[in-house]
């Protein structure tokens, strides 16, 4: 009588299919979770990437994007929505899911250059042709009668950025804290309508003509002037603005289960490669490369920008001061 | 009514000095007796009439306060006739400015200078900004209808079942079932088996089915078809990705490719004579998955280990264990080249070292099943020689190959086993291995044009007679044969009883009504080498298989199937 082990066979056969279980389809798919204007971005960069990965590794990958507000990007995300990479609109929602669904390890921005933020950008107004209102500068934004159109800042990380931006304005020409709410109090009360998403409010300045000055990313701003033709609206770069950091990161877990760590980590890297900043600046985003921004150079305004960290002491103390529940927004907002 | 009330009182006073009487004599005290009467009766006037008195200006007080209050109710009146007036003007004067809008005329009193109001602009803002935020409610509250629905249980009922499950689908529980009334009509009755005609239960199972936390599947199926109650299945299954799972518990093995169909999906009533030499259900633990798209799939296990036909038991403290597998190819699934994008083959085995199993043999132990049968489910050999009892006793094994082609309507299968049962007859000693094989060759022709499968005809047109709809019709032809090895006799088996091989061929119709409903009917005839010598004088050749392989056998056969 030979009786026979259990284990060794289970082991044996563990092993026998894994190795089954290693030998992968060619084909990849990525999952890109990203905040809203970055569409055009992304649909230039995946075909490089792409084309870029074949030759590399002989897979090919399609890349599927997700766009949306910032923050409600980062809550689907916790909630489940299976992303390989998450490009957003700011640290403290990448921070969010880093913290709440333990996808990744909380100092992801340690994992790439520049803080993971391979382009920045910044805070504009967008005005109809003309200028009717004779809009330059931040205060003239809250005078009686302007029509501002930003998005809401519980939602999108633009319009945090915006905030963030209308506030740093005050502090940094000598004003303090209370001057700071009442003004973007005001700037608020100037609002007719908040979308939820950046894009959502370009479509209502721009689709919907509603407001005199849409106040929002830099590269909405472009975009929109690339496609609907410098006739019909003018940017104006205000004295001082913010300066905004999007970052990146491979969301571990998911890229783990799904076999993607490889390809998703060599995704986000491409977007430091001379090629990758080529398209940020292409796209209207500042490139973080020297030769990248030195060829973009005459295409961005010279600002004086501020940073989070500066003027409100990095994004987690922000976001409690002025957006969490009860926070400066909401006070205003009363 | 005052003044008249008065007077029942002052006759009143008038009768008091009459009632009151002195105790004294009238001799003795008369004079002054009559002075005293005449003083009370002074005094008692006097206070009458102050009473009177009294009573008479209160009186007038009343009617004066009458008088007044009159007053003020008249003029109370009258300032309520003014406001009446004054109402009837008031709507009278907007009667006049709604008929004077209403002619188009711009009155005075409401006209707006252009100064004063909006301008257009201003008022095509306030129009666009309305808009916009209405769509943006909209959105919101589409956004909000969307985010409950994520969260709201849903609760499904359809062909495949009822199903109730978290709004995520990480959890879900279903109830699905199949019931199955046969029946058996045998030509030319074999005169040993005289009574085996007539309706049973086949199948009478209620599947509790369901998945928790997203990965883990559950699967528990009762039998209520036969005469005791069994669980046929019983496992737990996780998902790590469908190339990667693990499944525990009771259920069918890997060996078998005809055994691995549904029941609820066979093209006869019963499995072809192949499906007699593996196990029916298994008991144990097996990694299995799908790969390429379902190009390629593998199961490979360890398990108590089972008899050929049998249903393991919900136990086994033995020592020795059986370990199966099967690899599954579809090679052109995911091409473009149909006319091969059907055909798929495989091939399942098993190997274990079985010592003194007596369950692991068929025998005549518990009638006609377990055992290898026929297409009727009637017992043509047994491990029962003549002398002495028949153990397994050593390696078993097992391989069976098969082939499989579908291609519109038609469905071609080819299935083959073979099995080495090492064996000892306990009383002689005596030991072989002995090496049984069967193989069958079965035909399916969809002749209403659906697709030909192995997982279920979904029909074109349900039936529905109302709306002209029947549903759909499969032709069906089988032809299978087994063999046992001839060591097997006289040692192991009695070849006057037993059967040295089996052959069958049988036809079928089979009627879709739908997805869940069908009717099965089908002729078969099976012929046996060997066997058939009963002799009613000798006990054990009264049963099966002497009785069965007496003489061929021919069977109708019919099948009432609810499946869902």
């Amino acid at each position: 009588m030979k009786t026979i082990n259990i284990i060794s066979l289970f082991v044996a056969g563990v092993a026998g299919l894994s190795a089954v279980g290693a030998v992968d389809a060619k084909d990849i798919k990525l999952l890109n979770v990203s905040y809203d204007p970055t569409r055009e971005l992304y649909q230039d960069y995946n075909v490089a990437f792409a084309k870029f990965w074949k030759e590399k590794s002989g897979d090919t990958v399609t890349i599927q994007q997700s766009h949306g507000g910032s923050g409600k990007q980062a809550r689907s995300v916790i909630d489940g929505l299976e992303a390989d990479v998450v490009t957003l609109a700011l640290a403290y929602d990448v921070d969010a899911i880093a913290e709440k669904a333990k996808l990744f390890p909380a100092d992801w921005q340690k994992r790439l250059p520049n803080n993971s933020t391979p382009y920045t950008s910044t805070i504009v107004f967008l005005v109809r042709k003309g200028n009717p209102k004779g809009l330059k500068d931040w205060n003239d934004l809250v005078k009686p009668g302007v029509g501002i159109i930003p998005a809401n800042p519980k939602t999108s990380g633009a319009a945090r950025w915006v905030y963030l931006a209308a506030w740093g304005y005050v502090i940094k020409n000598g004003g303090d804290a209370a001057k700071a709410k009442d003004f973007v109090a005001k700037f608020y009360k100037n609002v007719p309508v908040l979308d939820t998403g950046a894009r959502g409010a370009t479509t209502t300045f721009i689709q919907r003509e509603i407001g005199d000055v849409l106040v929002g990313w830099e590269n909405e701003a472009f975009l929109a002037l690339k496609e609907h033709g410098a006739g019909k609206f003018e940017i104006v770069v205000p004295s001082i603005s913010i300066l905004a950091e999007p970052p990146v990161t491979v969301v571990d877990k998911v890229a783990k289960k799904r076999g993607t760590e490889a390809v998703a980590k060599a995704y986000l890297e491409y977007l430091y490669s001379d090629e990758g900043q080529d398209i940020a600046g292409r796209n209207f985003y500042r490139p973080r490369s020297e030769k990248a921004a030195a060829k973009y150079a005459e295409q961005f305004a010279k600002v004086n920008l501020f940073t989070i960290d500066e003027v409100f002491g990095g994004w987690t103390k922000a976001q409690k001061i002025h957006f969490a529940d009860g926070g400066s927004f909401d006070q205003i907002q009363r | 009514m005052l003044a008249g009330s008065l007077w029942p009182v002052l006759g009143m006073a008038q009768a008091v000095p009459a009632t009151v009487q002195s105790p004294t004599p009238p001799t003795q005290n008369a004079a002054v007796a009559n002075g005293a009467a005449a003083s009370q009766l002074l005094s008692a006037q006097s206070e009458q009439a102050e009473l009177i008195n009294k009573l008479v200006g209160r009186l007038e007080q009343l009617e004066k306060k009458d008088a007044e209050q009159k007053q003020q109710d008249e003029a109370v009146q009258a300032a309520h006739q003014k406001e009446v007036q004054k109402l009837l003007g008031r709507i009278g004067e907007l009667e006049g400015k709604v008929g004077a809008l209403e002619s188009g005329r711009v009155l005075p009193e409401i006209a707006v200078s252009p100064k004063d109001g909006p301008t257009a602009n201003e008022l095509d803002q306030k129009i666009r900004v309305l808009a916009r935020n209405n769509e943006l409610a909209a959105e919101a509250a589409e956004a909000q209808a969307a985010a409950r629905a994520k969260e709201t249980p849903r609760i499904t009922a359809g062909a495949s079942g009822f199903a109730i499950s978290s709004a995520d689908t990480n959890f879900v529980f279903k109830l699905r079932g199949i019931v199955q009334l046969d029946s058996r009509s045998f030509f030319n009755d074999n005169p040993y088996l005289q009574g085996n005609d007539g309706f049973y239960l086949r199948r009478a199972r209620p599947i509790i089915e369901g998945t928790v936390f997203r990965d883990f599947d559950f699967n528990l199926t009762p039998d209520f078809g036969g005469n005791t109650v069994q669980i046929y299945d019983a496992w737990m299954n996780y998902r790590y990705q469908p190339e990667l799972q693990l499944k525990a518990g009771k259920f069918k093995g890997p060996v078998g490719f005809e055994n691995l169909q549904s029941d609820a999906t066979l093209p006869f009533n019963e499995r072809s004579l192949v499906s007699d030499f593996v196990p029916s259900r298994n008991l144990g633990i097996q990694l299995w998955g799908d790969l390429a798209g379902g190009a390629l799939s593998y199961a490979a296990g360890i398990f108590n280990g089972s008899g050929d036909g049998r249903v393991a038991s919900n136990s086994d403290f033995g020592d020795d264990k059986e370990v199966a597998g099967r690899l599954s190819f579809l090679p052109f699934k995911n091409s473009d080249l149909a006319a091969v994008q059907g055909l798929g083959f495989g091939a399942g085995g098993s190997y274990s070292q079985v010592s003194s199993n007596t369950a692991g043999l068929p025998s005549t132990t518990g009638g006609t099943l377990p055992g290898y049968v026929t297409s009727a489910l009637q017992q043509f050999f047994a491990y029962n020689p003549a002398v002495g009892t028949v153990y397994a006793d050593g390696v078993h094994w097992r391989i069976s190959p098969y082939v499989t082609y579908t291609k519109g309507p038609f469905g071609l299968l080819g299935e083959y086993i073979v099995s080495q049962q090492a064996v000892v007859n306990s009383l002689t000693g005596a030991r072989a291995s002995l090496v049984d094989s069967a193989w069958q060759a079965s035909v399916q022709w969809v002749l209403t044009g659906e697709d030909a499968s192995f997982t279920g005809i979904n029909p074109k047109a349900p039936f529905d007679p109302r709306a002209g709809k029947w549903g759909a019709w499969q032709f069906v032809a089988r032809f299978a044969q087994a063999g046992l090895d001839p060591d097997t006799f006289p040692v192991y088996s009695d070849p006057s009883l037993s059967a040295e091989s089996a052959k069958s061929w049988a036809v079928g119709l089979n009627w879709w009504l739908n997805k869940n409903v069908r009717v099965l009917t089908s002729y078969s005839r099976t012929w046996f080498d060997g066997g058939g010598n009963v002799n009613p004088a000798v006990s054990r050749t009264q049963v099966p298989p002497a009785t069965v392989t007496h003489q061929d056998e021919s069977v109708f056969m019919t099948r009432l199937q609810l499946a869902f």
